[in-house]
């Protein structure tokens, strides 16, 4: 199962739609899930419609939170899609096994062994979530609660008995303003990592949409180098590091 | 984060089980838990909760942690009775389940009408409570104040079973200030531990609320820890004989749920709790009525002896 979890609080305004961005995603099997981070009074009604749409386009949720309900709300939307993704698997063999559409559609004395098989798969499948966030200078003060709110998520899927890794991305990139940086590498444990983002203030530019490019990119590179160099050294399976 | 619908039942509608046929009246909204709201309703002229969920598959996980529970306590009352979906006029289907209506008042409004006598007492109870809990195999995990109901007597019954979890798996749902890995004490595996430890955090909610809350608000996440928590456990009258208890399970240290009531029943009765001095004047001065009442009776009965009113077999 892979996520692409962007936290944002503003409309994007340079390069590739962020809409098309997160069709891309769907379409390699990544679902995006968007969190706009408002502080008390501010408004951002103008992100709020982008924020809905990249979410539909990319087969996920959107919200939008306070900074004391990041942490909160990064952990059950984390967790909701997983139940999702699962539900949306087993969707399709109850077609061909009860020829019933969905979960709903069974009467509810049948529901309860699909849903425990829909709960342990949710618990053991391996997941990988990256997260791509917003650093361009109205974000700055919410930063501190969106690490914590990264750290918190390590926390729960910890807990998970399946294989759950995370990476975190900032945009933009502030070399040359365009796409993301890579923070932090697939991992399962950052206890050791003291600060995650950098606490520079960016340049102005939003480049959504070529940043979640960078992140597909960077799961296809993931799932293809690995089999590549698997290959050439003459070994096979994604275990290969 | 609420997933739950947006469907809204008014009192007198009566709502049609689409599979069973079972016809339920809405009395009034009880509650609204993580999964769904709560409702009064009436069936064959009894009263029942409802709870109606947006999402049928985390409904339906929910009914199995009581299913299974209701399996292995046969002997008593059945806490599930239906499970159904309601047809909404626009169309949409809404999963829901009818169980037992618990009487009673959510904790800290029954410790604020009836007293914070009844602590230890109610305290031990919901301890029981959760040991059978976890000796079925499940952490209750989303224990706070508004998931306790105290009936008549302090009897204790846990609501919401939307966060209780296998043990060994992830807990599916939480509220921060009750939960282990919010205070730096702990992982989010389903463990009695994790349990304890929100009980632990739900007794300081109950006397040092303000302090609790402020803590939240001051510490910053890297810094928070059992040790905080730990220093507002001796500041209360009411916790401070269970001060050395609540450090130990907001240490982990009870082994079982099971331990930790036997460790609260030891305070309960071994001294350790003094009776608060409002009811020791009472109780001064119920003896002093007493007392009075005693003289007035024996003056009374002087009284008739002489004036030989007495049954002969008396004088």
């Amino acid at each position: 199962m892979r996520q692409l979890l962007l936290i944002t609080d503003g409309c994007s305004n340079v390069g590739m739609s962020p809409v098309v961005a997160a069709a891309h995603a769907k379409a390699e099997g990544i679902t995006v899930n968007v969190i706009g981070v408002v502080e008390r009074g501010e408004s951002i009604s103008s992100a709020e419609v982008e924020i809905e749409e990249i979410a539909r386009a990319g087969g996920g949720m959107s919200r939008l939170v306070n900074t004391h309900q990041l942490s909160q709300t990064v952990q059950m939307m984390t967790r909701k899609t997983v139940v999702t993704t699962i539900q949306q698997a087993v969707n399709k063999e109850l077609r061909q096994v009860f020829g019933a559409e969905s979960v709903e559609a069974l009467p509810p004395d049948r529901r309860g062994e699909v849903v425990r098989v829909i709960d342990e798969l949710g618990e053991s499948s391996p997941l990988k979530v990256a997260l791509l966030i917003d650093t361009s200078a109205s974000m700055r003060p919410k930063l501190a609660a969106v690490e914590e709110a990264i750290r918190d998520l390590v926390l729960s899927l910890q807990s998970r008995s399946g294989r759950s890794e995370i990476a975190v991305f900032h945009f933009p990139d502030s070399e040359n303003g365009e796409g993301c940086v890579c923070d932090l590498d697939w991992t399962d444990n950052i206890a050791g990592v003291k600060r995650i983002l950098p606490r520079l203030a960016m340049r102005g530019t939003t480049p959504t949409g070529p940043a979640m490019m960078q992140v597909i990119d960077f799961f296809r590179q993931g799932d293809y180098g690995r089999t590549i160099r698997g290959e050439m050294d003459g070994m096979t399976g994604e275990d290969v590091v | 984060m609420k997933t739950s619908s947006e469907l809204r039942l008014a009192p007198g509608t009566v709502i049609t089980g689409k599979w069973n046929r079972g016809r339920y009246r809405v009395e009034r909204l009880l509650g609204e838990g993580a999964n769904g709201k709560v409702y009064l309703v009436e069936h064959s002229r009894r009263l029942y909760a409802m709870k109606v969920g947006g999402d049928a598959v985390d409904l339906q996980s929910e009914i199995n942690v009581l299913r299974s529970l209701a399996s292995r306590r046969r002997r008593t009352e059945p806490f599930l009775l239906a499970v159904d979906d309601y047809v909404h006029r626009d169309g949409k289907e809404y999963p829901f389940y009818i169980m037992r209506y618990v009487r009673g008042s959510v904790l800290h409004e029954y410790l604020q009408r009836e007293g914070a006598d009844w602590f230890p007492l109610v305290g031990y109870n919901l301890l029981g409570k959760l040991a059978e809990l976890h000796e079925a195999g499940f952490v209750f995990g989303d224990l706070k104040r508004e998931n306790v109901l105290v009936g008549s007597y302090g009897r204790v019954e846990l609501v919401d079973y939307g966060g209780a979890t296998a043990i060994g798996k992830s807990v599916r749902q939480f509220t921060e200030l009750y939960d282990r890995g919010y205070w730096n004490a702990g992982s989010r595996t389903a463990e009695g531990t994790y349990d304890l430890f929100s009980f632990a955090v739900l007794c300081l909610h109950l006397f040092e609320g303000r302090r609790l809350l402020q803590l939240t608000k001051t510490l910053l996440p890297q810094n928070r820890s059992p040790a905080d928590l730990i220093r507002l456990t001796t500041g209360h009258p009411a916790l401070k004989p269970f001060a050395g208890w609540l450090a130990r399970a907001l240490r982990g240290e009870f082994a079982s749920a099971r331990e930790g009531a036997a460790a609260w029943q030891r305070i309960m009765y071994g001294g350790g709790v003094k009776p608060a001095r409002r009811r020791r004047s009472t109780a001064g001065w119920a003896a002093g009525l007493f007392a009075c009442t005693m003289i007035a009776l024996a003056a009374a009965i002087v009284w008739m002896i002489s004036e030989g009113m007495l049954p002969t077999g008396l004088s």
